[in-house]
């Protein structure tokens, strides 16, 4: 028997007008954590779901443990011991975490009945097995993001899979967590179990993982292990040329206030927050998961009512009570989930650009379908997006380029702030280094940005001034000179 | 390895895809074949004539109803404004009759009290509808009800006597006569295209039943164009409730028996998905014709009333059906 677990020799998948995997071969060694990075589109994850039997393959094989097999569907890869952990959350809101757990295999007790003492029993002590910290009873709903991932990886390790997949785990997870999770990857290997992990984040991989594949355009680059990459060859690799400086620099006059807010309050969610906002500043919004940032926010955009407080927008004093009225204040907000709220992944880029203003393509009553076009392409080219048209749904973007196309939508709007919710969240590196480029142009022209960020490099690298928030209150305001990873974390853990 | 193997999956696959988004129309056109070959009298000019007069004032409920449908909500309410508005339409023109004949002036008071009954039916469900911010599950409960309490209101106010009209000529009459049902259902139809794809408030109504969370976060008003969209669908049952009694000279409180149904088959039919946020008027007035050409070939092939209910049914079943697998095939088509 040879070392390796899982072998997929020559996997080719094409889609209508798309190669996505062309003669992908992908070796994994029992016991191993390896990592499958290259940028969004890449082919990662449909190598993954070929591989989960969500895809077939056109053509290629799979061995397991050196024996040929098929995969058909996902039941057939569970019980082949492939197990793959959802990037999306896929749990039932209103059932228990115990009710999640066995949604899918039901075991019947005395009577045909379920026994739901004896499941919830089970539930507990495989999570404190596990260590995971959750209720076997609690409801979903009243879980925070991370904990439901949590609850994710839990629902596939208890099938006790051989290969359990990863795909971007940590995304929604806090500093804290994501080491708790690295304890049970940790726990796992010596186990024997292996595990295929996806992610953007280069000190994940270089902490965690054996071994590394970079995958291009649907191709394999290059796989080793990861003592034998330097940071930049794997960045290299991904996006196949040399990456500039992480953080591009800008030179930008920081002006007079245009938003400030005082004591305002969501009950029960953020309580008392003020800050004030400059003309050609990018004003760092940091704090744990669940500390408020993006509730502030909602409030600041209209989505959500506030209980209390002032907001001033330019020196006067507004009301704020609907989105409409937050546009109309010229604030705009890039949520942090562009496929659920920020697009409809749908409809055309034209539409889904022009929607924040169609009044600046509006002859009279009547849209001016020729101008809408022209105007929303202009923009389109501006950005840099890459699609092959306009009319291309915005569903067969990359992550990158959707992101692109929400920031054209609210540079369309001819706002002056904008409030930018976790804006490089799933994107690559390429994408990302224009994402931040786009943005010290955007504050160059004279408007304002308040970036929501989980990654600290990030804030750090971006910010002109980092406001902290911890458990819906503001923990502190950090200047320039005052910038240090440890200084944040210190306030954003201060409750 | 395989590679004709593959192809011929793929052309396979495609006849799938053409069943699944044509595939009612396909059904549609094979029963007029039938119908065609075994009465020939089918395929007539005044055979077709006849079906658009008799199915325009349907089709102009259905212009309503495709509205909501598109912001992704549902009017099950607007049978009984049809009811409502036909009743109250015929109080009016009966009380203003001179000597056997519907002077101008009595004609517009008709028009207009149906187009505000229609209006207020449609404000309430709309009103109701913004104040809880519901999408398509609540208007099926909310419209319902109101279903119900309009078509007691419609009972009451004529204490379910079935009315005949009290003239022999004038202006009203001509609403119904030849071709000008017809005529209304079309200039309707043109002015609601327009609007839809042509205003602000048409892509706001699409984006609202494509996304209701991406549209407010767009900074749409979505409270404002659900609310309307309601009022649009009652002000059409409204004028189809006029246009039916002069149509055909009485009025009761079951004249909009069905009506809710017979537009959604409509709506369905011309490929507008039941989810919202896409389709149009233009395929909303495809389905009107496809619908009359079913029930008509239907009745030529001795199908009766009640059977042609099933069918009726049936057909809203199908239409989701398909709707609901064209849609998983395009998402797994375009998943990467």
């Amino acid at each position: 028997m040879s070392e390796y677990i899982l072998e997929m020799r020559n996997i080719r998948k094409t889609f209508p007008g798309v190669v996505a995997l062309d003669k992908v071969s992908f070796k994994v060694r029992k016991g191993e954590i390896h990592a499958l990075v290259g940028e969004n589109g890449a082919g990662k994850s449909t190598l993954m779901k070929v591989l989960n039997g969500v895809h077939q393959a056109d053509s290629g094989e799979i061995f397991l443990n050196d024996e040929a097999v098929k995969i058909k569907d996902t039941k057939d890869a569970e019980k082949k011991g492939i197990g793959l952990v959802f990037q999306e959350c896929n749990l039932v809101n209103s059932l228990t975490v115990s009710e999640n757990m066995f949604l899918n295999n039901l075991r019947r007790g005395k009577h045909g009945l379920i026994n739901w003492k004896e499941l919830n029993k089970i539930t507990q002590d495989f999570l404190d097995s596990f260590k995971f910290y959750l209720n076997a009873t609690d409801k979903i709903e009243d879980l925070s993001s991370s904990q439901k991932q949590m609850v994710e990886i839990a629902k596939t390790l208890y099938k006790k899979p051989a290969i359990v997949v990863m795909d971007e785990p940590t995304s929604s997870l806090t500093t804290g967590e994501t080491e708790h999770l690295f304890q049970i990857m940790r726990e796992l290997k010596a186990q024997g179990t292996t595990i295929i992990y996806i992610s953007h984040k280069m000190d994940e991989i270089f902490d965690m993982c054996d071994t590394a594949t970079v995958l291009r355009d649907g191709q394999v680059i290059e796989t080793r292990p990861t003592k034998d990459f330097t940071r930049d060859e794997i960045v290299e690799r991904m996006v196949g040329r040399s990456v500039e400086a992480e953080y591009p620099v800008r030179t930008c006059e920081i002006g007079e206030t245009v938003l400030k807010l005082e004591n305002v309050t969501r009950n029960g969610i953020v309580e008392n927050i003020s800050f004030e906002l400059h003309k050609g500043e990018i004003l760092g919004l940091a704090g744990l998961v669940g500390s408020g940032r993006t509730e502030i926010a909602e409030a600041i955009f209209g989505a959500e009512h506030y209980d209390g407080g002032i907001i001033e927008v330019g020196g006067k004093k507004v009301q704020i009570a609907s989105t409409a009225d937050g546009k109309r204040n010229g604030i705009g907000l890039l949520t942090e989930d562009r496929k659920e709220t920020g697009l409809v992944l749908s409809y055309d880029l034209i539409r889904n650009i022009t929607v924040t203003n169609l009044k600046k393509v509006r002859n009279g009553f009547m849209i001016d379908s020729k101008k809408e076009r022209q105007v929303a392409t202009e923009l389109a080219k501006e950005l840099n997006v890459k699609t092959p048209s306009m009319m291309q749904i915005a569903r067969n973007l990359s992550g990158g380029n959707q992101q692109k196309v929400v920031f054209a939508k609210w540079l369309f709007s001819d706002v002056d702030i904008l409030i930018l919710d976790e804006p490089t969240r799933g994107i690559d590196v390429g994408a990302k280094y224009e994402i931040y480029c786009l943005m010290n142009k955007l504050v160059e022209s004279g408007k304002s940005i308040i970036m929501i960020s989980s990654e600290l490099p990030e804030v750090l690298g971006m910010s002109d001034r980092i406001v902290v928030l911890s458990g819906g209150k503001k923990a502190g305001e950090l200047k320039k000179d005052q910038f240090s990873a440890e200084a944040v974390m210190r306030l954003a853990i201060e409750n | 390895m395989g590679k004709f193997k593959t192809d011929k999956i793929e052309s396979s696959v495609n006849w799938k895809s053409m069943f699944r988004e044509w595939g009612m129309i396909f059904v549609i056109l094979l029963i007029v074949v039938v119908a065609t070959i075994r009465r020939p009298a089918f395929l007539s000019v005044s055979n077709l004539i006849n079906i658009l007069r008799s199915y325009s004032t349907i089709g102009i409920a259905a212009l309503g109803m495709a509205y909501v449908i598109i912001g992704g909500g549902m009017d099950l309410s607007i049978s009984s404004t049809v009811s409502l508005s036909a009743v109250v339409t015929m109080l009016v023109i009966n009380g203003t009759v001179i000597e056997g004949v519907s002077p101008a002036h009595a004609t517009f008071l008709a028009l207009a009290a149906g187009i505000i009954i229609g209006a207020l039916v449609g404000c309430i469900g709309g009103g109701i509808m913004a104040a809880v911010n519901g999408q398509m599950g609540e208007s099926f409960i909310i419209t319902y009800a109101l279903q119900i309490i309009i078509a007691a209101v419609a009972n009451g106010v004529v204490g379910g006597k079935f009315q005949a009209a009290g003239y022999k000529s004038g202006l009203f009459k001509q609403i119904g006569m030849g071709l000008n049902p017809v005529i209304i259902f079309l200039v309707m139809a043109v002015i609601l295209q327009i609007i839809l794809v042509k205003t602000i408030f048409g892509r706001n109504l699409y984006f609202l039943g494509a996304n209701m969370k991406a549209a407010k976060m767009a900074g749409i008003k979505t409270r404002q164009v659900r609310f309307l969209s309601h009022v649009i669908c009652g002000i059409c049952a409204g004028i189809a409730g006029v246009v039916v009694v002069s149509r055909v000279n009485s009025a009761s409180i079951s004249q909009g028996l069905n009506y809710e149904m017979d537009a959604m088959a409509c709506v369905a039919i011309g490929g507008t998905s039941l989810d919202g946020g896409s389709g149009s008027i233009t395929k909303t007035v495809l389905g009107v014709v496809m619908l009359g050409v079913l029930l008509n070939a239907l009745n030529l092939l001795g199908v009766q009333a009640n059977e042609q209910l099933i069918v009726r049914g049936a057909v809203v079943v199908i239409a989701v059906v398909l709707d609901t697998l064209n849609k998983k095939a395009k998402l797994k088509e375009v998943a990467k």
